[in-house]
């Protein structure tokens, strides 16, 4: 096929300019129509947004051929697509991406409470046409994306822990693509939540704070395992990343505390969620966000799937690394420790029915980063050991990790990084592949709720 | 000949606003195309649009080969929309007559456009053509509908049915 793709016209496909297509019934009446939404499928298929049962609608059943007129919005070259209507998806990757999409374009052009996707109308595209006009000079190409992305494989691939995997791809998104608020979510598949693990352009890291799965961008994006960008901000409730309390109601009485506050922007006007996976299963999602309207392009959206893809391997390979090595390593034997004693000791809570620990009056963390804390703690104290290893975490029935896909390296950077925000009276540090230390810099007592 | 229509609505369309232009071939395929100009006259009753015959060579012979129209006056800024159908056209090559009215069109769109955040130039890009390679397209609409997006899109302007 001669003339431009599909994939080359992706930029009139923002909904900042509104589309038109023209239908026409059984009878022969032409029908055209304003179409909020014309979204890039695949490289033969787009799909528009079915909103209103209308006359388009009643057309395109009895008469599946249709007309798209699209604008480039940077240089108003015109585009017309003649399309063949084929299905209609009202729920999956493609509806909850366009959902998501639509919201931000109802917001900005105040239709929120009209602009409501009750279907994804999917095409096939059997030609493109170019049309003659005067357009505008296009803006000069983004230079360098695919160099961006190479820089971050570079730098993924120099890794040699988890710490420095998700640190090495902040880093890059800062440094090659310009992105400056950044996070990396893990999932949790048995609570069906996303703990925050890595964040970066955040006034507070907001490590070890929750998402629930299907809860806005970043909830949506591991739910549907399809990457999800919005270029407006929107008032949807659906797609704004307020935190609700994760705590069940048979521990109401620190709620209020015990919650580490999302670190996100509280009005972003671009978000971009892509879901890091490997080997088929999903492992987390990697979000980026901005102040500034339209943000990500497609092309970012390329960007941020290939890093996303990249990282998800990465993190696999590690667990894999450390897991080869914990069977080759015996634990070592438990050298006594030796806790200064002068300091006032630390009370350190933890309240079994959530696993939750408090340092002091300071909520910590919960769940299995909690139990695994209150495990080295207590082997700490009932036994004087500083030594672990993360064989026998695992090997713990008491800290019910599940057989395969437990993200233990995951877990324990989190609880790392946790207390190394709390003033670091307590720390773990890294001595080897698969092993790790406990520190203590003040005695504690341990306080069983 | 369709009801009349409300007084603010033909004042909306008759100021210059969006322009978009359908119909179909024998076999029922639908063309389409913005139009680089419109005019309104006898209240609603003689609708005049302008197209630029390069980027519109399907319609224009759809238009005179089966005389069925389609076309959507939008307001950008508020998406108050109406679409009118004819089934007779009347076709003749713009001349100098037409000049200003197009000029006229294409400073009411500027306005229009830049409501919604876009500077002219684009505007001027978007309908850009040359008076020689311009159709004018006449119809009497037949038929009326509100086409502004919400529960009363579809709706028949001024029927009573």
């Amino acid at each position: 096929m001669s003339g431009p793709t599909l994939q080359d016209i992706r930029c009139c496909f923002e909904g900042i300019i509104p589309a038109t297509v023209a239908t026409c019934s059984a009878e022969g009446v032409p029908n055209v129509a304003y179409i909020s939404q014309v979204f890039y499928a695949d490289e033969r298929h787009v799909a528009l947004s079915f909103q209103f049962f209308n006359k388009t609608r009643q057309n395109i059943l009895a008469n599946p051929y249709a007309t798209a007129l699209v604008l480039d919005p940077g240089t108003a070259q015109f585009y017309r697509l003649s399309i063949r209507y084929h299905r209609t998806e009202t729920s999956g990757p493609l509806f909850e991406g366009m959902r998501a999409q639509l919201a931000g374009i109802a917001s900005h052009s105040g239709m929120q409470d009209v602009f409501k996707l009750l279907g994804s109308d999917v095409y096939e595209v059997e030609r493109i046409e170019a049309l003659e006009g005067e357009p505008l000079p296009a803006p000069p190409a983004r230079a360098g994306l695919l160099g961006a992305v190479r820089r971050a494989s570079e730098r993924l691939a120099r890794c040699t822990s988890l710490d420095e995997t998700l640190n090495a791809v902040l880093a890059s998104l800062n440094d090659h693509l310009g992105i400056r608020h950044a996070m990396v979510l893990m999932l949790d598949p048995a609570a069906q939540r996303l703990y925050t693990v890595a964040s970066c352009g955040y006034p507070t890291s907001g490590v070890g704070s929750e998402i629930g799965v299907g809860q806005g961008v970043i909830g949506v994006a591991a739910r549907e395992r399809t990457p999800v960008r919005i270029g407006h901000m929107t008032n949807a409730a659906l797609y704004t990343q307020a935190m609700r309390s994760s705590f069940g109601a048979n521990v109401p009485d620190f709620e209020a505390v015990a919650e580490i506050p999302y670190p996100g922007l509280a009005q972003p006007h671009s978000q971009l969620a892509a879901p890091i996976q490997n080997g088929g299963r999903m492992l987390g999602v990697l979000f980026v966000e901005s102040t500034q309207e339209l943000q990500f392009s497609y092309e970012d959206e390329d960007a941020l799937v290939a890093i996303a893809g990249h990282l998800g391997a990465a993190i696999e390979l590690m667990q894999a690394a450390t897991e080869a090595s914990e069977s080759a390593a015996a634990v070592p034997a438990a050298p006594h420790a030796a806790t200064p004693a002068a300091l006032a000791p630390l009370v350190v809570k933890h309240f079994a029915a959530n696993d939750s620990i408090f340092l002091g009056d300071t909520y910590l963390i919960k769940g299995v980063a909690g139990a695994i804390l209150w495990k080295l703690l207590r082997d700490h104290s009932q036994l004087g050991r500083t030594e672990f290893s993360n064989r026998e975490l695992r090997l713990d029935p008491a800290l019910k990790l599940p057989d395969i896909c437990d993200n233990l390296e995951a877990r324990l950077l989190l609880l790392q990084r946790r207390l190394a925000e709390q003033g670091g009276a307590l720390r773990m540090e890294k001595t080897g592949r698969g092993r790790f230390r406990l520190v203590l810099h003040r005695p504690v007592e341990l306080v069983a709720l | 000949m369709a009801a009349p229509l409300p007084p603010d609505l033909v004042a909306i369309m008759a100021r210059g606003v969006s322009v978009i232009v359908a119909s179909r071939d024998a076999a029922l395929r639908p063309s389409l195309m913005r139009a680089v100009g419109s005019r309104v006259e006898a209240d609603g009753g003689d609708i005049t649009v302008y197209l630029s015959r390069p980027q519109s060579r399907q319609l224009v012979q759809d238009l005179a080969a089966t005389g069925h129209i389609a076309v959507v006056f939008s307001v950008p800024s508020t998406h108050r929309s109406v679409q009118l159908k004819a089934s007779r056209v009347e076709m003749r090559n713009a001349d100098a007559d037409d000049a200003a009215v197009l000029a006229r069109y294409l400073a009411s769109m500027e306005h229009e456009v830049q409501q919604v955040g876009f500077a002219p130039p684009l505007t001027r890009a978007m309908l850009a053509h040359r008076l020689d390679d311009v159709v004018a397209v006449r119809f009497t609409p037949e038929q009326a509908f509100d086409q502004t997006p919400g529960p009363r899109a579809g709706t028949a302007i001024g029927s009573t049915r």
